[in-house]
């Protein structure tokens, strides 16, 4: 740190080290306290720096944080409502398809099948009756 | 690098409302602060930050943590609504635009005095190129550590200095004769 770069960082952030860049802070506090005239570069700065802060005050926000959140709950209940009727619809388009297949489509279990068929296959009497 | 909001924005985005609402409080005042700032117009800056927070929603469900932190982003985001919304003035000429209409109400002297205070340093912001305004409100009121700052303006941290010195030095210019008052104090205009 030399009295270059200190002047310039004062320049630049001003007199509160808190705005200092952080790589350099240590240094540039070093710097201060060790040569008690470079003290007096940062009197103009922090002047200024106490008169920004008259303009410093965050303003106060809650009813326009309330706007904001009550936009976001009806964005997601429509996100919702949007996303319930997609699953309806593709429910809906599903039924017709199954429907207009004749039931080609549905699954059905081989091991059903076979006792479905085996039952109406059978002989119904043995062949030595009558 | 450690995003302190980076489990709040990945919640936001898997529908959580209440990050979404502890997101709100922990930067809407800052980001207001920002677009005031900027634009000298409290209702266009809240109309800004209404519209950071609906790209928030948009965007936090896709959010990925990079090189720059949730609210380096916002207040990206912010800046470059504010640079719109000033291009749109002057392209409009709108010579009303950024002035705050006078509150005669009556109040007590002391925040009288403030209110005039800070809408002396306001005016004085306004006067600044946008670049350099930006500069000061991120470094000075926002306060980002100087490379979140450039990281924001999409600079470099020496050009983010010479933006900061230059604001400064016309700062100190346009306060000079104000600065007693502004100061509350005998060495108010000494020391500028």
């Amino acid at each position: 740190m030399n009295r270059e770069r200190f002047e310039q960082i004062v320049a630049a952030y001003g007199a509160d080290p808190r705005r200092w860049p952080e790589a350099e802070r240590a240094a540039a506090e070093a710097f201060a306290a060790e040569n008690p005239d470079a003290a007096v570069l940062t009197v103009g700065e922090a002047g200024l720096d106490r008169m920004l802060d008259h303009a410093a005050a965050l303003p106060d926000t809650s009813a326009l944080a309330a706007r904001i959140l009550a936009q976001t709950q009806a964005r997601a209940g429509r996100a919702f409502d949007t996303r319930a009727l997609v699953a309806l619809a593709a429910c809906a388009v599903f039924g017709v398809i199954i429907g207009y297949s004749g039931g080609q489509f549905a699954p059905v279990s081989d091991v059903d099948d076979y006792y479905f068929s085996a039952a109406f296959e059978a002989p119904l009497f043995d062949g030595d009756e009558g | 690098m450690i995003d302190p909001d980076e489990s709040l924005v990945r919640s936001v985005g898997a529908g959580d409302g209440r990050a979404a609402e502890a997101l709100v409080r922990r930067h809407l005042p800052r980001i207001v602060g920002l677009a005031r700032r900027m634009l000298n117009d409290a209702n266009e800056a809240e109309d800004v930050a209404q519209e950071v927070f609906l790209r928030v929603w948009r965007e936090a469900p896709r959010w990925k943590p990079g090189a720059a932190k949730f609210e380096t982003w916002m207040h990206r985001v912010a800046l470059n609504l504010c640079y719109d919304r000033l291009r749109r003035r002057r392209e409009k000429s709108d010579p009303d635009a950024g002035i705050n209409v006078a509150d005669n109400r009556p109040m007590p002297s002391d925040e009288w005095l403030a209110r005039q205070r800070s809408a002396k340093v306001h005016a004085a912001l306004a006067e600044l190129p946008e670049r350099q305004r930006a500069a000061i409100a991120l470094v000075h009121f926002q306060e980002l550590t100087n490379i979140a700052a450039a990281e924001t303006l999409e600079i470099s941290v020496e050009a983010l200095e010479s933006l900061l010195a230059r604001g400064r030095r016309a700062l100190k210019a346009a306060l000079s004769d104000v600065a007693h008052d502004l100061m509350g104090d005998a060495d108010g205009a000494s020391q500028v």
